[in-house]
C-alpha cells in the first residue's frame, strides 16, 4: 500500500511541526483517535476506533518518530494493529516554507497482514488516504483557530 | 473469532442503549449484504453484532411534503412506492431481486462506492437524514454526511434512523450506466432534478456536480447548456480504477451520461409544461 500526498496550512512550518508531535493536538485530529499518549522521546502510543461499513473494532497504534529535522522533516516509522489484521510501514514528511505558508509533502508505504489483507488494496490506500486527508485538514482548522484566538 | 453476542433490539432506544453498553466493538448491520460477505470470508471478524430488523425503522411515512423512510426500508419495498418516481426507479435497478429484498435505504448509504446508487438519488433529492443517539436527535443534510471513503460524520454512539425527501420534485432521471444491463456494480451513476446534478462512482462517496449545476442555474436547459453543464461534471468528478472501469473511462462516461440524463429532464419538463 502506498500514499502520498501534499497539504497547504496557514501557519508557519514551525507552528505546524509543533502541532503533529503534540499528543493532545494528535488526540483531536486524527479521525477516532481515542487516546494517544508520548512516550519520551519519540514514540507515540495509542487507539483508533473506526467505524467502517462491514466492521467495527478499535486498532492499536504504536508511531515512532526518527530522522527528525525540526522543522522541516521526519520520518514515522508506525504500526496499527486490530481484529482485521495490522499495517505496519514507514512515511517522511518535509514541511516547506511557501511565504506564511507552509506546505507539507507526504509519501508513505506500508504492509497489510492478516484478514485485512484479502480485501482489494484500493480500499485500504483509498481509506488510509481519506483519513490522512481529514486529520490534515481537522490540524488545519485547528491551527487557524488558534490564530483567531 | 466466532460471533459471541447476536442481538436484535426491538426499538431504537434499545439499539443506542446496546450501542453504549458495547462500545466500537459493536458491528450494527441493517440488511446485511456488504457486512455478510466480509463475515464469511473471514475478513470482518466481529465478536458482537447487532441486527435492526426488530428496531421498528422499517415504516414510509408521508406528511404532504415530506416522505420520511425508516432506514431499514427494502429497496425492494422502496421500489413498490410510487410518491418519489425517482426512488422507485432507482431501487429497482440496483443488483437483483435477492440483494434487492435484503439490502435497505439506510445501509445504502452507507455503501463504497462503485455502489450506492440509491444515495446518488437521495443525493439528487437533497434528503435530510435523522441521527438518533444517547443525546437525542439530530438532523443534517445527506450532502453533509460523508466525510471520506467509507467514513461518515455518524458518532460511535448514534445510530442512522431515518431519511425524509421531499415529494415535489419531478421531473427527474436517473441513469446507472454499467457494463451490463443488469444486476452489476456502476461505472457511473446519474441522478437529476431541477437544479441539482448527482454522480455516483466517480470520488470517495456520491457528489454533487456544484460546477455543473452552478451552469444550469444560468440559463435555459438547452442544448448548449447540457454540453457545458456536462463537460463541467466530467471536470469536477474524482474518479478511481478498479475492476469495473479506468478512471479515464468513468470520466468520458460522466460526461455522456450527464448529457442523456439532462435531455431526458428537459424533456420532461417540456411535457410537464404542456
Amino acid at each position: 500500500m502506498n500514499v502520498h500526498g501534499t497539504y497547504r496550512f496557514d501557519a508557519s512550518r514551525e507552528i505546524v511541526f509543533e502541532a503533529i508531535r503534540d499528543p493532545s493536538t494528535l488526540m483531536d485530529v486524527i479521525p477516532g483517535c481515542q487516546d494517544v499518549h508520548l512516550v519520551p522521546p519519540d514514540n507515540y502510543e495509542g487507539h483508533i476506533t473506526l467505524r467502517l461499513p462491514g466492521s467495527a473494532g478499535s486498532y492499536r497504534t504504536e508511531v515512532r518518530l526518527v530522522d527528525v529535522r525540526e522543522p522541516e522533516h521526519a520520518t514515522m516509522l508506525g504500526r496499527v494493529e486490530g481484529s482485521m489484521g495490522s499495517i505496519a510501514g514507514e512515511a517522511q514528511f518535509d514541511l516547506a516554507c511557501d511565504g506564511a505558508q507552509t506546505l507539507l509533502t507526504y509519501s508513505g508505504s506500508a504492509a497489510i497482514q492478516g484478514p485485512l489483507a484479502r480485501l482489494d488494496s484500493r480500499f485500504a490506500e483509498s481509506l488510509a488516504e481519506s483519513l490522512i486527508g481529514q486529520g490534515l485538514k481537522a490540524l488545519d482548522e485547528r491551527l487557524s483557530a488558534e490564530v483567531v484566538a | 473469532m466466532t460471533v459471541a453476542n447476536y442481538f436484535q433490539p426491538e426499538s431504537v432506544p434499545e439499539a443506542i442503549g446496546l450501542l453504549a453498553d458495547h462500545g466500537p466493538e459493536l458491528l450494527v448491520i441493517a440488511g446485511g449484504t456488504i457486512a455478510m460477505p466480509l463475515i464469511n470470508e473471514g475478513i470482518s471478524l466481529p465478536s458482537q453484532v447487532m441486527g435492526l430488523r426488530r428496531a421498528g425503522l422499517d415504516g414510509i411515512n408521508l406528511d404532504g411534503y415530506t416522505m420520511r423512510i425508516g432506514a431499514m426500508v427494502t429497496l425492494t419495498r422502496l421500489g413498490e412506492q410510487y410518491h418519489v418516481p425517482l426512488l422507485a426507479t432507482d431501487a429497482g435497478r440496483i443488483a437483483g431481486w435477492s440483494i434487492r429484498n435484503m439490502a435497505t435505504v439506510g445501509g445504502n448509504i452507507f455503501a463504497p462506492p462503485p455502489a450506492g446508487d440509491l444515495a446518488t438519488a437521495l443525493l439528487a433529492l437533497d434528503a435530510r437524514l435523522t441521527i438518533s443517539g444517547a443525546h437525542g436527535e439530530r438532523e443534517l443534510a445527506l450532502a453533509d454526511f460523508w466525510t471520506g471513503f467509507m467514513t461518515t460524520s455518524l458518532e460511535p454512539d448514534e445510530l442512522l434512523t431515518s431519511i425524509s425527501v421531499p415529494l415535489d420534485v419531478e421531473p427527474s432521471a436517473f441513469i446507472k450506466f454499467g457494463r451490463k444491463q443488469a444486476n452489476t456494480p456502476s461505472v457511473v451513476t446519474v441522478a437529476v432534478t431541477a437544479g441539482r446534478i448527482a454522480l455516483g462512482a466517480v470520488g470517495p462517496h456520491p457528489i454533487r456536480a456544484r460546477q455543473a449545476e452552478t451552469v444550469l442555474a444560468a440559463g435555459l436547459l438547452d442544448r448548449a447548456t447540457i454540453a457545458t453543464a456536462a463537460d463541467a461534471a466530467a471536470a469536477e468528478c474524482d474518479p478511481a480504477t478498479d475492476a469495473i472501469a479506468t478512471d479515464w473511462y468513468r470520466r468520458r462516461m460522466v460526461r455522456v451520461m450527464v448529457e442523456r440524463a439532462l435531455t431526458e429532464l428537459a424533456a420532461k419538463s417540456k411535457g410537464k409544461e404542456a
